[in-house]
């Protein structure tokens, strides 16, 4: 803790001195640059004809700054992307926001409470995000049922059990199989589970049990790498004392990896968590589009609806700007962002106790 | 030794970067330039985008505008065929009547087009924001703007064809025996309130009804064109953004019904029609489907903005003429428009060179 403390009053005050031992040049290079990418964003966004001279300008305040105080200028170019990215993030969640005013506004908490009519009908002017939300969630646990046993055992067979040269080939392989788009995957669901689960219990296509299947599967690589890293984390030196102690192989992993490394396997659980939510594209191309509550009952993951995600690109195309049809659209996201976001924070918490765990334990 | 050593390198990193540098700056400056000499001239390339409905008719326009055969080419062009007393090749004819100047080249028309594939909305937003110059939309603008859209005053309308949505049911389905819905029953089952085919006289198999994404221009045709109210909220238990995507899902399916762009039907094949009796009148694919008075049918239109200058009025006033409706609407398996309403779209055009 004192340690991150002093590093960061170091570092804070090497940042003060570079700047008061600046000549003039480098001072004049320096707020130029920083006026000038200042002044291009301000262009932008109010939509100027001065946006491209102050890019130009600062490009050539940069590349000049490269030439004559490389060091410097690096310090204040990374600094300034760092800023662009941050402040990028910020722009987006500010204009999603925006955007879902008119809906909030209009709908209110009818917009996301489960215990009024539930009805979306973007004629009658009744958007009520409840069907999406259940949606999202049905298929979130369908995939993470699939995903969590399948992940971590497959994240147990790579670090504990593949010999080396096994895992040497498996382990690319999984990471490779996250860079299928997911497209593909959703292609497959249309063309092939949907018939084929439809076919085989007699439902209609899209029902939220294949997606889930379907976002499971795509959610497996994220899963297994991130609990593989976990299990490989594990202190050689406790499995060594397990073995000393007479125990096997599994109970080795049983009694000491997997609880060591219970808090990274959540996290990568709940990584998955996210990602299976976030998806869009396999989704969109099996689900309905329904957007009603499940029939019969709540519960039935067999009927179809529809998903956060699928209700904007199923929507985006058509739907005049504007309209409060294209607000909800903005408070669907809002909502996804708010999710994802949290689960995020969620496993980067799980993530940092476990190494604080290992640590101490050392 | 070692600081010069590391020096050099430096220097050496320094002048790359910034060789590279330069060069970036370079190319963006010529982007730069290139981006800003967009002023329009009368070459530039027709645009068009918009509902899937009407791109069959635009997309077959596009392809022969583009082609710009030679009068003799009696399959792609042959003006005699219609009436019209030419030697020119087809762009250059329909262009020349606008007062473009003939290239007297085949595949190289006095002005070229695109034509691109989304859904009406897009299509009209488009046209309002000078995106393109054809929005292409197969219900009114006016219903999907809303009618208090303060650009409504601003876009013409330009009625192309006649479009028929019949009633498709899955072979199944037809084969046992259901072969027409009266219009009630059809209301209802979009209302979510007649499940099961037995109800129709057909087998005991739940109904899947087939909608239209909420909000596009043949989801609400459909609603105020069955229900007499554009807003009437329905319950279908799927909605597919294209015909293609609905053609799919009823042949996938073995209980199935669809609303499906006439070209999509086909008779004996995985989308059979069925007949909708609707005040007394059996309306049938085949026979009275084209008559004026179908419920279901509606008006295609392609919007163009602020008027309709030249090379517009060039390329719509070929699809309105004898030559287009019969090469380009017909095939598409829709309705000419009669005589007298395309005398009406005409007036609407650019005055002719």
């Amino acid at each position: 803790m004192s340690q991150a403390a002093s590093q960061t009053s170091r570092r804070t005050l090497s940042l003060v001195r570079t700047a008061m031992d600046l000549d003039r040049p480098s001072l004049f290079l320096v707020t130029a640059q920083i006026l000038l990418i200042i002044g291009t964003f301000a262009g932008f966004v109010v939509q100027s004809t001065l946006t491209m001279l102050f890019l130009y300008g600062f490009l050539l305040a940069a590349a000049v700054g490269w030439v004559t105080r490389q060091a410097l200028t690096a310090k204040v170019v990374t600094f300034l992307m760092t800023a662009a990215t941050l402040s990028t993030l910020g722009l987006i969640g500010v204009f999603l926001i925006l955007e879902a005013i008119p809906v909030v506004r209009h709908a209110g908490l009818d917009l996301i409470w489960p215990f009024g009519s539930n009805e979306w009908s973007s004629t009658q002017g009744q958007f009520s995000l409840v069907p999406m939300i259940w949606g999202t969630l049905l298929t979130t646990i369908v995939a993470i049922v699939i995903a969590a046993p399948f992940g971590v055992a497959g994240a147990l067979f790579i670090s504990e059990i593949a010999p080396d040269w096994l895992r040497e080939i498996v382990k690319p392989a999984v990471e490779l199989l996250a860079g299928v788009p997911s497209i593909v995957y959703g292609f497959i669901g249309f063309t092939i589970i949907n018939p084929y689960v439809g076919n085989l219990l007699s439902i209609n296509p899209g029902a939220l049990f294949a997606i889930g299947l379907v976002i499971g599967f795509m959610a497996l690589p994220t899963v297994i790498s991130v609990a593989e890293d976990a299990l490989s984390a594990v202190p050689e030196s406790m499995k060594d004392g397990s073995m000393a102690m007479g125990a096997t192989d599994w109970q080795t992993m049983k009694s000491v990896s997997i609880p060591t490394a219970f808090s990274g396997i959540s996290a990568a659980v709940l990584l998955g968590v996210g990602r299976a939510i976030g998806e869009t594209m396999a989704a969109t191309v099996m689900i309905s589009h329904s957007r009603r509550l499940p029939k019969p009952e709540l519960y039935n993951a067999f009927d179809s609806t529809e998903t956060l995600t699928t209700l904007i690109a199923a929507s985006y195309g058509h739907v005049t700007p504007g309209e409060l049809f294209w607000s909800a659209l903005f408070a669907a996201g809002v909502l996804l962002m708010v999710i994802v976001t949290g689960l995020g924070i969620v496993s980067e918490l799980v993530e940092q106790r476990m190494h604080r765990k290992l640590r101490g334990g050392q | 030794m070692a600081d010069n050593q590391f020096g050099s390198s430096a220097d050496g990193v320094s002048r790359r970067k910034f060789i590279a540098a330069t060069g970036a700056l370079g190319t963006m400056a010529a982007a730069g330039c290139l981006g800003s000499a967009n002023e329009s001239s009368d070459t530039d390339p027709l645009t068009a985008d918009g509902s899937s409905t009407v791109y069959p008719i635009t997309n077959d326009a596009d392809s022969l505008w583009n082609g710009n055969p030679p009068a003799d080419d009696q399959e792609y062009w042959g003006p005699g065929q219609y009436g019209i007393d030419t030697d020119q090749n087809l762009a250059d004819y329909w262009a020349g009547l606008y007062g473009f100047e003939p290239t007297e080249e085949r595949s190289v028309p006095p002005f070229s087009t695109q034509v691109a594939l989304s859904h009406s909305g897009t299509g009209v937003e488009g046209v309002i924001n000078e995106r393109v110059d054809i929005g292409d939309a197969s219900s009114t603008a006016e219903s999907i703007l809303g009618s208090d859209h303060e650009e409504l005053d601003n876009i013409v309308d330009h009625v192309v064809a006649v479009d028929g949505q019949p009633i498709v049911v899955s072979r199944e389905i037809h084969d046992a025996g259901v072969t027409q819905v009266t219009g009630d029953e059809l209301r209802a089952i979009y209302k979510g309130e007649l499940t099961n085919w037995s109800e129709l006289g057909g087998p005991d198999k739940e109904i899947y009804s087939v909608g239209r994404a909420e909000d596009s221009g043949t989801d609400t045709a459909f609603r105020s064109n069955l229900y007499g109210d554009p807003e009437e909220p329905i319950d279908p238990d799927t909605r597919k953004g294209q015909n293609q995507q609905v053609a799919t899902l009823v042949e996938q399916n073995d209980n199935a019904i669809a609303y499906i762009a006439l070209a999509f039907v086909e008779p004996d094949g995985a989308t059979p029609p069925i007949g909708l009796e609707l005040d007394g009148t059996l309306y049938e694919y085949g026979t009275n489907l084209g008559a004026k008075e179908y419920p279901l049918s509606r008006d295609l239109h392609c919007y163009t903005y602020d008027g309709t200058d030249k090379r517009e009025s060039a390329f719509l006033n070929m699809i309105l003429s004898e030559f287009g409706q019969t090469n380009f609407v017909e095939p598409n398996n829709y309705f000419k428009l009669p005589p007298e309403r395309r005398e009406e779209e005409l007036s609407k055009l650019a005055d002719q060179a």
